[in-house]
Parts: structure tokens; sequence; C-alpha cells
């Protein structure tokens, strides 16, 4: 059987997680390997939920907030950009490969988008393989 | 005879394989056909095109030459509509048919033998220079890329001298390609041959590596296009005219002889232009020769009018009242200007054509930038250009 | 240890048809803690409610999980099921297996597998849910509508009606808006002074109503029921309690400024009422083009006002209200089509825009109604280009709605002032609305030519000076048309105000990408937006003509009067909190919140959160250094828990 990798979206409630719900409501499919955890707003995750996510075995983590000026609560998708921006960085740094992380502004009009990203990042996340590097089974393993 | 007509859609699914794409987006509102210089005085419709296309209707073959792909549509798009693009893709999917017309012939199977559109020995691609000129070399800043129209064609070498010439007062260093060098491949992507295109540009490509080549100066808007568009980001590559205008800001060159006022007027070459959004660059040039008056055509810029050139349509001919050329002449007449300058060696040849059909050889004369700025430097290149400014 | 329910709901078809529901069931019985699972038709039915509710009772559950269509869907719907059984509300979980599972895949495995992931990560989430309270808050009665165009006088009288006290801010010196410079409306043909004149004189004497004219919102602090809002008054110069209208003062004044009102189209004095029925009737004057301001001297209204009401040293003043809610109609302004030079606006004289032309058919407009151009001549053809800058992806990609209507009634006002051949331009007729279809049918007959072709260029006519010359495609034929006309009317893009990002920096409203304010629900919350208590109605929502910003006005005081209806009224209750032992002082949530809600407790030197100002986004607890701030309902470990469960399928 071909690698199905495991991938973590995390999605603000007014504009991906409602986008998610149009790609839905239209009808339009994608492949099955996301599974999304809904918060108010991208400004809500810390980095430490994308690092517990790769621990957990995650391939790939995917978030989603509304576009930059259009946020539900002002500018909190300005500060999440800033941070999740950071989080890359450092998880370059930890040694995972940086296409495993993915932020993408999706509006609560852009259910198409919402299906072609995921599309995408799963086409993507399956090309890399699984994820070993921070999942913590392995490295348990390893010691 | 029956005169209903059945969609096509496979032709519709293929031109949109071939990079069409953009038909889906099409809503056939009419700007690209009320924008196209082409629409008041020929038969060939752009809308049309397009909507055939949607459509796979037959007869598209007597509109998919039309286009001189002077972008002038797409920028005014209101849908976002890649129309050159699609022209292209139309071009390619029929082409491949064998639907090429006869007077495209020559110039694709030189091409395809020669690597040049002009039937010219390859060996004898810098003949032109007579050894006055160094070839690139790693160590040099610039590449010197001259159009092959530059290279092989009687009225146009005297740009690559003049260029060269200027070239040499600026204080860089340069040199030319060696004579192995491809055409850009400009021309014969927007015919369509995307296969042929595809070939020249990996010659090309292997040639740059080969020579380290970073930093390019063209002669031709169609190589600055194309080498910006399509080559990849690993060029920086500007316009003579772009480089000239900065060197005359730096003051290493410095145009001297008064012009006297005389009257000139610029025309804007599309792939210049709106292709690659340079307008200023060439104006300065010239508002930089002492004595020269720049007025401007009615119709400048964003929105200059084609000469009839790109796309394949400096090898095809086009019946008298056809042509754009024509039109732009008496544009520029109408200015009072008796030199009608421009910086693209196809607007040069339309011109040239139109000037001398429209028998008005004695009221304006067609010049490149370099020709002027030049001149007014009073240097001379080996053979005489010529007064290239003569009025009275 | 928790006691779990699990409901797994078919949805007809459209669940069960690619997640095999009974298993899903199955697997959920065997997850922790879960004691019941269960698969229904259809959950949210009156039956489907009711085993819920018996389960609640009969099992002793303490957490309830619905496995069904989005949250956003029935979130609400089975938080009072949950409630009315004696949980609280909190206590739910939804899981998204319409939308995000069944919907978006055709193969049952897959979809299956998928469901049961997103069940598993429900129940470790649904363990540490904690139930929460709803918070009670005191409820100001008395609503603010800003912007006294058609939308916000309508808000007003509706709510004034009730015997709510209504604030109206106006920033121009008179309400009436756009709607006020028009001739005639479509598809009737009324004239549009008729039918608003007796609305804003009933606005200026209903007792329930403060009009406040030459007003702009500065501040606004509070929240829902408890807004606490600072109007600016602009210094007028005139004290409008003395002044008895008698407009002596505008007949002697020097002075001369441009029009707004008129579109620029003539000038006026510099103390002025903008037109004859303005409301109030009351003369301001404009600093930029008084004399006295410009010159140091004059002063000639003061001379002539025999009731001593000019007042030189006016200056703004702050005004302080409260009011529970606010409706914010702040309409629209045409895009400005210089930019788009192919049509000359700006540059030919013969080049109009749509509302310089509405107040050329006005009666009261710079020409009394008579169609003369600006240089003085009757148009003997003219062309009306429709989408220009809207429909554009270079400009603004929506359509305005109206332009289609107006334009086909100015081709009518055309036809019948002057003896003119008109153009239309257009590449749809959008005539969907009561009567129009209708209307459009009637202005074919009255010999209106149609070409179905956007307008591309205006130039001057080489052969005839004076005229222009428009070309286009006409489409229809293929052929290329030059139309010589002496007049081309632009028929632009409507787009929001240009102090739209004020409005909504003030309000907190979000904006979609053309800037109109967002409401909080496409479909079905139009009128309401993310803020709580803050309502839209009108343009300033999208383009749309005056019968649906009527309805939408009606609308949002009826959205506002549930507010103010209510004493007191409960707040959601997932808001941040700080837990006072873990909090360093660092105050980054402080610097961070839009809103305000956390301060800085001197004394403790801790942050504290005002939870009326909470809108529970989380980014306080995801900048808290120490973790001290807890975001009610999406805890870390809440979050870190579903994830956990998502990962392990």
């Amino acid at each position: 059987m071909s690698f199905e990798p495991k991938i973590l979206g995390i999605a603000c409630n007014w504009c991906t997680y409602t986008g998610a719900d149009l790609a839905g409501t239209t009808r339009l499919h994608y492949p099955q390997n996301l599974r999304v955890v809904r918060v108010m707003c991208s400004s809500r995750i810390n980095p430490s939920f994308i690092f517990r996510a790769f621990q957990l075995g995650a391939d790939g983590v995917l978030v989603g907030g509304c576009h930059p000026g259009d946020c539900h609560y002002n500018t909190g998708n300005l500060y999440a950009r800033r941070r999740l921006a950071v989080t890359k960085k450092i998880l370059e740094f930890a040694g995972l490969e940086p296409e495993r992380f993915r932020v993408e502004w999706i509006s609560a009009s852009e259910g198409n988008k919402f299906a072609q990203v995921v599309t995408e990042f799963t086409a993507q996340i399956k090309e890399l393989g699984p994820q070993q590097k921070l999942k913590i089974d392995e490295l348990l393993e390893k010691i | 005879m029956s005169q209903a007509i059945t969609p096509y859609l496979e032709m519709s699914q293929a031109i949109m394989e071939a990079g069409g794409e953009a038909l889906k987006k099409c809503y056939q509102c009419g700007t690209c056909s009320g924008t196209c210089p082409w629409t008041p005085i020929t038969h060939f419709n752009i809308r049309k095109l397009v909507r055939y296309g949607q459509l796979g209707f037959d007869g598209i073959e007597e509109f998919m030459w039309g286009c001189s792909t002077c972008k002038f549509c797409v920028d005014r798009c209101p849908r976002g509509v890649e129309i050159i693009d699609i022209v292209t893709a139309i071009r390619n999917v029929y082409s491949g048919g064998g639907m090429l017309p006869q007077s495209l012939r020559a110039f694709v199977g030189s091409l395809a033998a020669r690597g040049n559109p002009w039937s010219g020995d390859q060996a004898k691609r810098n003949d032109w220079a007579g050894q006055k000129y160094p070839l690139y070399a790693p160590e040099m800043e610039y590449l010197f890329w001259t159009c092959c129209t530059v290279c092989y064609d009687p009225r146009n070498v005297r740009i690559a001298k003049t260029t060269a010439a200027l070239l040499n007062e600026t204080g860089i260093s340069w040199g030319l390609p060696a004579a192995e060098v491809n055409c850009c491949g400009e021309s014969v992507r927007k015919v369509g041959d995307l296969d042929l295109f595809a070939r020249l540009k990996q010659k090309n490509l292997d040639y740059f590596q080969s020579r380290n080549v970073a930093k390019m100066i063209t002669v031709s808007p169609h190589c600055l296009a194309t080498f910006n568009k399509e080559y990849g980001e690993d060029y920086s590559v500007v316009h003579f005219t772009q480089l000239l205008d900065k060197k005359i800001k730096e003051g290493k060159i410095k145009p001297k002889k008064d012009f006297g006022g005389i009257v000139v007027t610029y025309h804007d070459p599309c792939y210049l232009g709106r292709h690659s959004g340079v307008y200023d660059a060439p104006r300065n040039v010239l508002k930089a020769i002492p004595g020269l008056k720049l007025m401007e055509m009615e119709r400048s810029r964003e929105q200059s009018m084609c000469c009839g050139g790109g796309g394949g349509g400096l090898w095809m001919e086009k019946l008298k009242g056809e042509r754009l050329s024509d039109l732009r002449i008496e544009e520029a007449l109408a200015t009072g200007a008796t030199v009608l300058a421009t910086a693209c060696p196809y607007c040069i040849t339309m011109f040239e054509d139109s000037v001398r059909t429209l028998n008005v050889d004695d009221k304006i004369t067609v010049r490149d930038v370099t020709e002027l700025l030049l001149e007014s430097m009073e240097i001379n290149i080996d053979e005489s250009v010529g007064d290239v400014c003569a009025t009275d | 240890m928790s006691r779990i329910g699990v409901f797994v709901c078919h949805c007809g078809h459209n669940i069960s048809q690619t997640v095999r529901v009974s298993e899903l069931a199955h697997f959920a019985a065997g997850l922790p803690d879960v004691v019941v699972a269960k698969d229904y038709r259809f959950m949210c039915s009156t039956p489907g409610q009711d085993m819920i509710a018996n389960d609640i009772r009969e099992h002793r559950l303490d957490r309830v999980i619905v496995t069904a269509c989005s949250p956003l869907m029935h979130e609400h719907t089975f938080r009072k099921v949950i409630e009315k059984a004696g949980l609280n509300q909190y206590l739910l979980t939804i899981v998204n297996i319409r939308e995000q599972v069944s919907w978006v895949t055709d193969d049952i495995e897959e979809g299956t597998a998928k469901a049961k992931a997103l069940l598993n990560g429900a129940v470790y989430r649904a363990r540490l849910l904690a139930p929460l309270s709803s918070r009670v808050i005191d409820v100001n009665s008395d609503v603010m509508v800003v912007g006294g165009g058609i939308a916000g006088i309508q808000a007003a009288l509706e709510l004034a009606n009730t015997g709510k006290k209504v604030y109206l801010v106006e920033k121009n010196s008179t309400i009436g808006g756009h709607m006020a410079q028009f001739d005639k409306t479509f598809p009737t043909l009324d004239c549009s002074a008729c039918i608003l004149t007796p609305k804003m004189d009933a606005v200026l004497q209903h007792p329930n109503i403060t009009l406040l004219t030459y007003c702009e919102v500065s501040e606004v602090k509070g929240y829902v029921g408890n807004f606490d809002i600072t109007v600016r008054q602009k210094a007028r110069y005139v004290n409008h309690d003395k002044c008895n209208a008698c407009l002596a003062c505008t007949e002697k004044c020097p002075g001369k400024g441009i029009s707004g009102w008129d579109e620029g189209l003539i000038k006026r004095k510099a103390i002025h009422i903008p037109f004859p029925q303005a409301v109030p009737q009351r003369p301001v004057i404009d600093r930029d083009s008084c004399t006295y301001f410009l010159k140091g001297k004059c002063r000639l209204c003061e001379k002539v006002c025999e009731q001593k009401a000019i007042d030189f040293e006016q200056h703004d003043s702050f005004l302080n209200f409260k009011v529970g809610a606010v409706i914010v109609a702040t309409g629209y302004d045409l895009m400005d089509t210089r930019p788009l030079i192919q049509y000359g606006y700006g540059k030919y004289p013969g080049v109009y825009h749509a509302l310089e032309v509405e107040r050329l058919f006005n009666s009261a407009g710079p020409t009394s109604g008579k169609v003369t151009m600006r240089d003085g001549k009757e148009p003997q053809a003219i062309a009306i280009l429709h989408c220009v800058g809207s429909r554009d992806k270079n400009n603004y990609e929506h359509c305005s709605r109206v332009c289609c209507m107006y334009s086909l009634k100015f081709a009518h006002l055309f036809r019948e002032k002057t003896s003119a051949d008109v153009y239309q331009l257009y590449i749809d007729i959008r005539a969907a609305g009561k009567g129009y279809e209708e209307f459009y049918n009637r202005i074919i007959e009255e010999d209106v030519k149609f070409i179905r072709g956007k307008g591309t260029r205006v130039a001057p006519s080489a052969d005839e000076p004076q005229r222009l010359i428009v070309e286009a495609e006409d489409t229809i034929t293929g052929k290329f048309v030059r139309l010589p006309v002496d007049m081309v009317v632009l028929s632009p893009a409507m787009v929001p105000r240009s102090d739209y990002k004020e409005i909504a920096r003030l309000f907190n409203l979000s904006t979609d990408k053309n800037g109109f304010f967002m409401e909080r629900h496409p479909k079905l919350a139009p009128l309401a937006t993310m803020s709580e208590g803050i309502f839209i109605a009108g343009v300033c929502q999208s383009p749309k003509d005056i019968p649906d910003t009527v309805a939408q006005a009606n609308g949002a005081a009826a959205e506002a009067l549930t507010i103010v209806s209510r004493q007191k009224m409960e707040l959601e209750a997932t808001t941040a909190m700080v837990n006072p032992a873990s909090c360093c002082g660092c105050q980054n949530c402080v610097r961070v919140c839009p809103y305000g809600a956390p301060f800085f407790n001197e004394q403790k030197g801790v942050s504290e959160i005002n939870e009326a100002l909470c809108k529970g986004c989380g980014l306080c607890a995801s900048v808290c250094p120490s973790s001290a701030i807890i975001a009610r309902h999406f805890t870390n470990e809440q979050v870190l828990a579903e994830m956990e469960g998502l990962m392990e399928f």
C-alpha cells in the first residue's frame, strides 16, 4: 500500500474552517489525510502546538487563517503570520523539512482554494515520505 | 448547406492543455476587441478568436494569425485573461496540424536549421563587428545580446554598430555572444512552435551556463521580455535604453551636438513598454540630447499603438490599408515630427517599409534612439551612418 | 472519569453514503469513557434530540459528542438540547463529518477512517472540557445610527417609533445622503425628493431622535449593551440655536467654494446650506473658502445676521453618548475614474460621471434640471458606458448592481429632456428586481440604442471639434464601432467611503477585499457583524438599490431592538482568564489585544482580563510566556488532547 500521510490542520473558525465547510457544501473532493482542529483565531496557535503535532507523528501541518487584513479579530492573524514564520525557521533549524509546515490564508468564500491547498499539500507530503525527525516514538527507539 | 454548428470541445480542451487555460475566464465583454488596434482595420477579431476557442468552433483558422501580441488587450481585460497565451496555444494546436501559413515557413525553417530567422549563416553572426569587439568572457560584466535581426538585416546592422559604439563609451566591460548562440525564440514561441522554442532556449541556456553569464544588455525588447519571462530568474537583463539612461545620469555619456530644435516623436515598442514596463528610459535619453524637441503622439506609453511586427507579423504580408505601421506613421506625422524614434529592430523594419510605401521618406525618417544619441556625441562608426538628422 | 455519550447522525444519505455510520458508533463505544454510542437518521430532528436528552438522564452522561454536520450549522441547536437535559452547554462537542468528511470524498473507506480519527480527537478533548457560565450584563436602551442617508434615516425612524432613543450622526451639514442628490428613482421614476424629504423632516421633528449633523464619531469604547461613544461636533461657526434660517448671510457671502453637493459642477458660497430642502435648515461656514478665514477680514455674514448667530470663535467640541447598540450606515463613494485614462474623465469636459448627471437632471441642481453641458450646449448624442471600474479585475471585481438600472433611467431622462440619440454600451443588463425587467423593456421601446460591448476608449473627434468619439466592439455583430457623441456618461464602480478604514477601526468591523463591511454570515446574518451589538445597513455592506437599502435598514433596526429591548443579556463564556499565580506581569497580553480587554493591575503586579470586552480569540493565551492565560474552551490541554486523538488514527 502506498504511503498515506497524517496531516494535522489547524483552522480559524471564521475563515478557513468556514472555507473548508464551503468546500464540502460545494462537494469539492480532496484527499482525506487532513484532520482539522478548530480554533477561534489563527493567533490562538501557540508554536508548541506545531511541535507537538510533529512529535505525535504528523507528517505535515497545515495552518489556515483569514487573509491578512481580514481577520475577524482585526489584527490576530498578523501576529500569527509573524509567529508562524519564526516557527517555520525553528522547525528548519531542528532539522525538519520546512515543506512539511505550511500556512495559508483561506477566506470563508474560498472553498475551492481550501480543496486545492489540501490536494497540493497532501501530494507534497506524500513525496517527502514519513516524518521521522521529531516523532516521539522514533526518538524513543533511537534512545 | 446546414448552417448549424456543433461545439468541438476536444479542440477547446487541446487549446487549454497547450497553455490556453485562460479561455475559461473570458466573459466576452468585447474589451479586448474594442482595444485591439487591428479590429478597426482588418477582419481579425481577438474576442471571436477566444470565443471560437471556448467552443472549439470550426473556422478559427481564419482568425488565428492576426494577433501581433501587443498586449494592449491583456492589460485592459477586466477578467485578467492571458489572451496572448491563448493565441499562442491556438497557434500551437493548429500549426501542429500543419496549418502554418506559407509566409511563416521560411522563417520557422531558418530558425530550425540555422538558429536565426533571417536565413543567415550562423558562423557570420558577428561579421558586422569586423573583429572590433571581444567575445564575452566570464570576467566581463555584461553580455551584449545582439538580436538576430541586428546581426543580419541590413538596415538593422547599423543599430548593432551604434549600440556597440555607445557601449564602448559607457566604461562598462562587455562582450559579444559567440556565433553559436541562437535566436532568443520569442517570435517562434508566439507563432506557436513551442518545441522549437524550447530547443532554441536550451541551446542558449547551455551557452549562458558555460560562460557564467549573469547580466545582459539587449538591443531588442523582444529578447528582453523573453529572457525576463521565459528564461528563469538567474539572469539580470536590461534594455540598452535603460543602461544609457543610467549612464547619462551618471555623466558617463554626454550628448554634445545641438539638434537645433528638431522635432522628434517616440514610438513605444510593445515589448519594451507594455511587456517590460519601460517607458521613461528611452524618453530620458532623447531629452538629454541638446536641441531635440520631443513631441508625444496621441497614443503613447501604456496606450501606444502596435507597429504590427510582433507575433510573427514581421514575416507576414499585409494588404495596404491593413497595416498598423502605416497608421502609426500618420500619427507620427500629425505631431509635426520629422524623426520617428524608437528602440526596437522590428518596429524599425516595419516603419521603414511604411515610410517608403507611403512615400513620406522626405517628410519623416525612422531612427533608433542609439543612432540619434551617437550622432549627438559626434562619434562616427566605421561605415557612415549618414547624417541621421538631416532635415533641410 | 467522565461519562461520554456519542451520537452519530446519518443525515439521511448525506453522511451515510460515504461514512459507515453504524461502524463509527460501534468504534465510538470502544473509546475511553464512552458509555453510550448510537447512530440515527436525523439527529437534529425532534426524535433525535429527545434520544440525546433521554440518554443524558438515563446514562447520567456528563459529556455529549454529536457526530454530524458542521458546528457552524447546529452547535447552537444541540447546546440547547443538552442544557434542557441539565448539562452545561459547553460540555457539548460537535464532530464535523458532513462538510469536512462525507461531502469531500466518494471513498467510503477513507471517509470512515477519517471520521474515526476526528471522533477519537473529540473524545480526548471532551474529557477535558469544563462547564462555563455565561456572563450577564445590563443593557443600555438607546441606539446610535451612524450615517444620515436613506439607510440611516429609515433605521432611526423605525427605532424611534418603537419608543427607543436614537442618536443619528451625520458628517455633512444635512442628512439625506446620495438619495437627496437624485432627481428620479428607478423603476417607478418617482421624484426622489418627494419621497425622501418627508422622512428627513420626520427625523428632525421626532421627539426620540437626537440629530447630530456635521459630526463624526471619534472614539468607541465599551461593548454590546454598553457602548461609550465620543462624537466630534465640527465647528460650524454658526450658533444653530440662535439662527432662524433667514439665509441673509448666504446671499451676502463673497466666498466661493466647490459644491460637493453638486459634484463640483458649480460653486457655492462659503456660508451655505447644501440644498434648499436641507435638514436642518441651518448654514455652516466652510473654512477653506471663507474670505475671513483665508484673508483675515470680511465677516459680512456677521454684519447681516440679525440673530447674532455667527460665531467665528467656535471650536470643534466633543460629545459623549452611551448606547446599547449601533447601526453603521455610512454609504458609498463613486470610484475616481481619472486613473482610467482611456475614458478621459477630467480631461475632456464632455465626460461626466453618474452623480454629476443626477445633479444635471435635478431641478434643484446647477442647471435647474436642464441637460446642458459644461460648455452650455445641449448634447445631440450621448453614450452611457456601463461597468466602468466594476466587474474588472484591474479595479473592482464586484458588480455595482444599480448601474444598469440607473443607466436605463438616464437614457429615459435624456430622451425626455433632450432630442439626443442615446447609446448604452453594456456587457450584460442586470435587471433583477421588482418591475426592473419591465422598465428595461420600456426603455428599449423608447428607441435607446443598445450596443453590447464594453466601451474601450473616449477620444476627441478628428473631424468635428468639440465632439467625442467612443470606441467599442459591438460584440453582437463583431463590428468595431466609433460613436460620435457630445456627452459621455460613465457609470463607475460603487466603492466604500474613502474613510472606511477609520470607521472599520472605530467599530471593530471586518471588511471584504474591496472595503465593504463584512456581515457575520452572508446568508443567515447579513446585518450583524463580528462585533456584537454593531449592525450594518445599506451600501456600506455592499452595493444595492434603494428598496434593498430600506429593507436592510428596517432589518438592522429590528436587530438592534433585539438587544436594546432587553434589560440584561448573556455573553458567550469562551473568554480568557489569567491565573494570577503564574502571571509574570510582562503585559504582553495588554499590548496585543485588539479589544483592550487585558489590563495591568498595578497593585497586584499581574494582568487581569475584563471579560466583558474579551471576544475569545485566544491571542493573549498564545503570547503569554508563562502560560498564565487560559483561553476557556480552547485551553492548551484541550487543543493538545484533541491533536493527540486525531493523530492516533
